[in-house]
């Protein structure tokens, strides 16, 4: 059996960038270390999930701004929610949002698609910030960012 | 074998129009959808999808249980539900419904005008857009009967190929991240960001949105940016090949694919199943095979069918991929940069068939056009063959640690079964 090529030891793998966001954000104010968040999606085209799962790319390392995936909502303190939601998918939404631990936040992102049912007519509770179109990992970490309130 | 893949229009039990996949074709022909097995995963693919080759019938009984996996769950993080009968560990049947992502793109794309159609398609699924606007663009093409440059085939299919790199990368991080493999997964998921990011130099989109345009493209990348390209497709290939190599040393990984959801080539085909999953099964059937572009390509098979095949014809695929980006942009160099204006017009019409072959399989576009707009449309998508197979291959001698082996390997999603 062959060792893994470490390559991340000879080279770094994480870019050296600065991630910065126009968009209006409430920050939970909540943790000064670190926050945990769980993604729901709602019936998007699936271009959103793939995003997300290249914020978990050694490009990012977003564990070094201390924010961490969560399993389950119960565990979480932030809600992304990606989509607009299929009317199959509100009631599930809902229910999510019934598991979270309070407080909690919600971050919406609508996607590139413009099906499904409006976000702002659900009233969701606890809005932190809203995302329109389909932003790169970038723009969501640099929300995510400002959403804990880290300025680093 | 022939493949049915979609029923585009009904008059009666025996005279349908069919949309036939064989011999690496698509083609329409008359007849009666019911003589192939999967007629009825077709007329019902917006219900909960079941075995086509099995029985209809829920398994019930002492200790057997309906574990109601998705859509808000830690494994599946996506809008749909498996419903996986177990007895203890062992999964006796499976049933999928992908119809929590239902949002009826294809229908909204009816009555729309040709462009706003080609911008809805890429929304049916996002991680399969070049995909979805080609296979529409050349349905429209054929219709209207518009000419395309071989400048714009080229580009075409090398977006083709970059969606197809980062999707198969897309999955063999995800199968080295359900066995565990935390550096390979960590390595793989570094080239996924980083062919990313070479989709978005050659396209201005992470994901090559609004590249595929009706008899050309948007956006003609320049000669630098394609040689800037073709070197980093090349060096994550050479990256990619070694971590390959390596991942294969491993037998932690490797039992956790090998023997995991077999399917035989005979059952794949009469589920419908395409792409690199029906490869796997030592079919050797691919829709590039017949384009000139292509004809330097080499197409891969394996032999076994099972998950670990149907891994290793995707990384076999990748490296494929960049030998056929580096060798299109050497063309690219030398070819005049001919691309044809598409006027939009309102007295448009026609009927038109386009296929191409996504990272997953064949997607199809009928469409049938008039007055400049889409009077009609059906969309064939692979994902829905994909979870069919999965729910029949999934049935003999597998236990639940082997689900997301099996569901992962397919290279599937919600969105793309779900239109």
């Amino acid at each position: 059996m062959k060792w893994w090529p470490i390559v991340g030891i000879t080279k770094k793998l994480t870019k050296n960038e600065t991630y910065d966001s126009k968009i209006a954000v409430e920050p939970l104010k909540l943790f000064k270390k670190s926050f945990h968040l769980y993604m729901i999606d709602v019936g998007n085209s699936n271009q959103l999930n793939f995003e997300f799962y290249a914020l978990h790319t050694p490009r990012y390392n977003i564990h070094r701004f201390g924010i961490y995936f969560a399993a389950s909502p119960r565990h979480a303190d932030l809600l992304v929610v990606l989509g607009n939601p299929t009317p199959q998918m509100v009631k599930p939404l809902k229910e999510t949002i019934r598991q979270m631990p309070e407080p909690f936040g919600i971050l919406l992102i609508n996607g590139c698609d413009e099906t499904g049912v409006d976000l702002e007519n659900l009233k969701l509770p606890n809005v932190v910030a809203t995302m329109r179109g389909c932003p790169t990992a970038s723009e969501i970490l640099a929300v995510l960012l400002k959403i804990s309130g880290r300025t680093d | 074998m022939k493949k049915l893949l979609g029923v585009y229009h009904t008059n009666s039990d025996s005279e349908e129009s069919l949309m036939i996949q064989e011999d690496g074709k698509i083609h329409i022909e008359f007849g009666n959808s019911k003589l192939f097995k999967n007629s009825t995963l077709i007329h019902e693919r917006d219900k909960v999808i079941r075995d086509p080759l099995g029985d209809d019938n829920d398994v019930t009984g002492e200790g057997v249980f309906d574990f109601r996996y998705g859509p808000v769950t830690a494994g599946v993080g996506k809008a749909g539900v498996y419903h996986l009968f177990t007895y203890g560990e062992r999964i006796l049947r499976v049933k999928i419904d992908p119809s929590y992502n239902r949002r009826e793109v294809d229908k909204r794309m009816e009555g729309k005008s040709i462009e706003e159609s080609l911008n809805l398609a890429q929304n049916i699924c996002g991680n399969f857009c070049v995909s979805h606007s080609l296979a529409f663009s050349r349905a429209v093409e054929e219709a209207l009967e518009i000419e395309v440059s071989n400048h714009v085939k080229i580009l075409r299919a090398v977006a083709l190929e970059l969606e197809r790199m980062y999707n198969h990368m897309y999955v063999i991080s995800r199968l080295a991240a359900a066995a565990a493999q935390l550096v390979l997964t960590s390595h793989l998921q570094g080239l996924f960001e980083d062919l990313l990011v070479v989709n978005e130099k050659f396209s201005g989109s992470r994901f090559l949105r609004n590249f595929i345009d009706i008899s050309g493209v948007k956006f003609i990348p320049t000669i630098d940016v394609l040689k800037d390209v073709s070197e980093n497709v090349q060096k994550i290939s050479t990256n990619f090949s070694k971590l390959f190599e390596q991942s294969l040393a491993s037998r932690n990984y490797i039992d956790r694919l090998h023997s995991t959801a077999v399917l035989d080539a005979k059952s794949a085909q009469e589920i419908g199943l395409t792409g690199p999953s029906l490869r796997a099964c030592n079919v050797l059937e691919d829709l590039r095979k017949g384009e000139e572009v292509y004809s330097s390509l080499r197409i891969v098979t394996d032999e076994e069918g099972d998950s670990l095949s149907r891994m290793e014809v995707r990384a076999h695929e990748i490296i494929e991929s960049a030998k056929f980006i580096v060798e299109s942009v050497q063309k690219l160099e030398i070819e005049d940069r001919n691309v044809n204006e598409f006027l939009p017009s309102n007295d448009g019409r026609g009927e038109g068939l386009g296929a191409c072959e996504s990272p997953s399989g064949s997607v199809v576009y009928h469409v049938d056009i008039e007055g400049g707009k889409v009077k009609k449309l059906y969309v064939s998508t692979p994902s829905l063959f994909g979870f069919a197979a999965i729910t029949h291959s999934m049935c003999e001698n597998n236990i639940f640690t082997d689900f997301p082996f099996a569901v992962e390997s397919y290279g599937v999603n919600f969105a793309d079964a779900a239109r």
